[in-house]
């Protein structure tokens, strides 16, 4: 009875992680698909012309591509150091007003950004920030502030201080604390925060259209026009390779933790 | 005594940020919002635009197509993603590769979600194909027009394909920390599975679900790409109609963009709260 159950599940599993796998396979088929007439299952016949497009110069794709690759890294960068010490203190201090800090911070996970985008853009004009690149990068870490004190709060939460004050009181410098106790410590959070952040910056479409303004070239934005007019071959291989490149850097950012702190990444989000 | 500054110190990167350009961005879209515009010399404090954007056709099924597609999307992914979680936790096969995988969509921006549906849905697309090669179709327009339509199908399935990933991670995590004592004892006691799962674990993963509920949802009702890529031209999506007036070359048109703005944010702050009255339910589980 129970080994029939768990078979029951397993098969429930499967069907719903394949519906969740057969749309990326699909577009794998559809970025080397030369021709895909109706009715056909399958591609009639098989080309690279979507790859080559892509990786020729002219086409400028990946000089785009490391370009935003750039940005979405200075702002997981910035992220993260300004969200280590929110964290720290909204998971281990009591103080006055914590509730709404808590709030406020959480709010721009809810709160539409096509609102905060459209009010800001005005003032960003003003400031000479708008169409520039410190602009969206400053736009950027509004949507990625949340999540990235949410998984660190939780981190310093399990951890506590403890280890902390141990090195202060044998008098380790606050510095050197910081370095030897508290990266390490709280490693596999920042692989965790930081995989999410640069996912969701390298994401962005239309707080970097908008405060961009067209100035501010990033991947999303080549490959809009592509999915907008249905191209598939070629939006697919602008996908694949979106896909491809966060999960490349989300690995290279796991390994180099891994490689100074010995550690794993996980999620700790709730 | 010296440390009581401490954590406000520690926060104040932070709240620049935030309060910088969030508060301040939704601030200044109010200001617009009450007619306020100085650089085209509107300066009168007025919710005349509010009373016009209110009673118009237009905007009123703006609203209701996007409350639609959020309530839809949300529940049928919030369902199937604590199915999933659920069923990976029943499964025979445990820390497979099948963990890692089906959190791809994750990852996997809007903008492609986009393309993903287009592939599926499309009167060219995978779906009609197979529906005609097993004989169920005789020609590619007996197929219904999912994309770009009133229904908004094709939106509803690529939040759908969005959401129910990130509601089985966060349902899946708290699932297999439940302490496996409390089945045992309830399966013993002569509790059926089904029991144990609506009366065990359903009200310790409850708050997360519908946490993560309020999340996906806010997503759908306020995000511009999906709605823009797939939807009708009319009714448009509030954040796509909100933009549409933003573009508009008649500057003095910016009002109604940003009452549409602030009816939107409106409807986030409700949001935000139940988000939090979310979290007030887990502490008291927690206890």
């Amino acid at each position: 009875m129970k080994v029939k159950q768990s078979k029951l599940f397993s098969l429930i599993m499967y069907i719903i992680i394949f519906l969740l796998v057969l749309p990326l396979i699909i577009i794998i088929i559809w970025s080397v698909a030369k021709s895909w007439p109706w009715p056909s299952i399958f591609p009639n016949a098989i080309g690279l012309r979507g790859w080559k497009y892509f990786f020729k110069p002219t086409s400028k794709s990946i000089i785009i591509l490391l370009h935003s690759v750039y940005l979405s890294m200075i702002v997981t960068i910035i992220t993260l150091i300004i969200t280590i010490p929110a964290a720290k203190a909204l998971a281990l201090y009591n103080f006055k007003g914590k509730k709404i800090v808590e709030l406020l911070i959480i709010a721009p996970l809810i709160v539409s950004p096509v609102a905060v985008a459209m009010g800001i853009h005005l003032f960003f004009i003003k400031l000479g920030l708008s169409n520039t690149f410190i602009g969206v990068v400053l736009v950027h870490l509004v949507p990625c502030i949340p999540y990235s004190v949410k998984i660190l709060k939780n981190v310093f939460e399990i951890t506590g201080e403890s280890m902390e004050m141990q090195s202060r009181v044998l008098g380790a410098s606050k510095l050197q604390t910081f370095k030897h106790v508290t990266l390490p410590i709280i490693s596999p959070g920042l692989v965790s925060a930081g995989s999410l952040v640069f996912t969701v910056s390298f994401s962005q479409y239309f707080l970097t259209f908008l405060i961009g303004g067209g100035r501010v070239v990033t991947f999303p934005m080549v490959m809009f026009p592509f999915v907008q007019s249905g191209d598939r071959m070629m939006a697919s291989v602008y996908s694949i390779v979106f896909i491809f490149t966060t999960l490349a850097c989300m690995y290279i950012m796991e390994k180099i933790t891994k490689k100074y702190y010995k550690t794993e990444g996980y999620f700790y989000i709730n | 005594m010296k440390n009581k500054y401490k954590p406000y110190v520690m926060l104040i990167p932070v709240m620049i940020v935030i309060l910088g350009i969030f508060i301040n961005g939704l601030i200044m879209a109010f200001i617009q919002s009450l007619g306020y515009f100085k650089a085209i010399g509107l300066t009168e404090i007025t919710f005349k635009y509010y009373k016009e954007v209110l009673t118009s056709q237009g905007f009123l099924s703006s609203l209701g197509f996007s409350v639609y597609i959020a309530t839809i999307s949300s529940v049928i992914a919030v369902v199937l993603g604590v199915i999933l979680a659920y069923s990976i936790l029943r499964s025979t096969h445990r820390k497979g590769i099948e963990e890692a995988v089906y959190k791809i969509p994750i990852f996997v921006p809007h903008i492609v979600a986009a393309l993903l549906a287009y592939n599926i849905l499309a009167q060219s697309g995978v779906v009609p194909r197979v529906l005609y090669s097993i004989g169920i179709i005789k020609d590619q327009s007996q197929f219904p027009s999912l994309l770009y339509d009133k229904n908004g199908i094709g939106i509803i399935i690529a939040y759908i394909w969005k959401g129910i990933p990130f509601v089985a991670m966060v349902v899946y995590t708290i699932l297999s920390n439940i302490n496996n004592k409390l089945s045992q004892v309830a399966l013993n006691l002569g509790a059926n599975n089904r029991q144990v799962f609506f009366y065990i674990l359903l009200p310790f993963i409850m708050p997360s679900i519908f946490s993560s509920f309020i999340i996906i949802f806010a997503f759908s009702f306020g995000a511009y790409e999906l709605p823009f890529l797939l939807g009708p031209t009319s009714p448009k999506a509030l954040p796509v109609k909100a933009y549409v007036e933003y573009t508009n070359s008649n500057l003095a048109n910016r009002p109604y963009a940003m009452v549409i703005n602030m009816i939107l944010t409106i409807v986030s702050l409700i949001l935000v709260w139940l988000y939090n009255k979310s979290f007030e339910l887990i502490s008291k589980y927690n206890r």
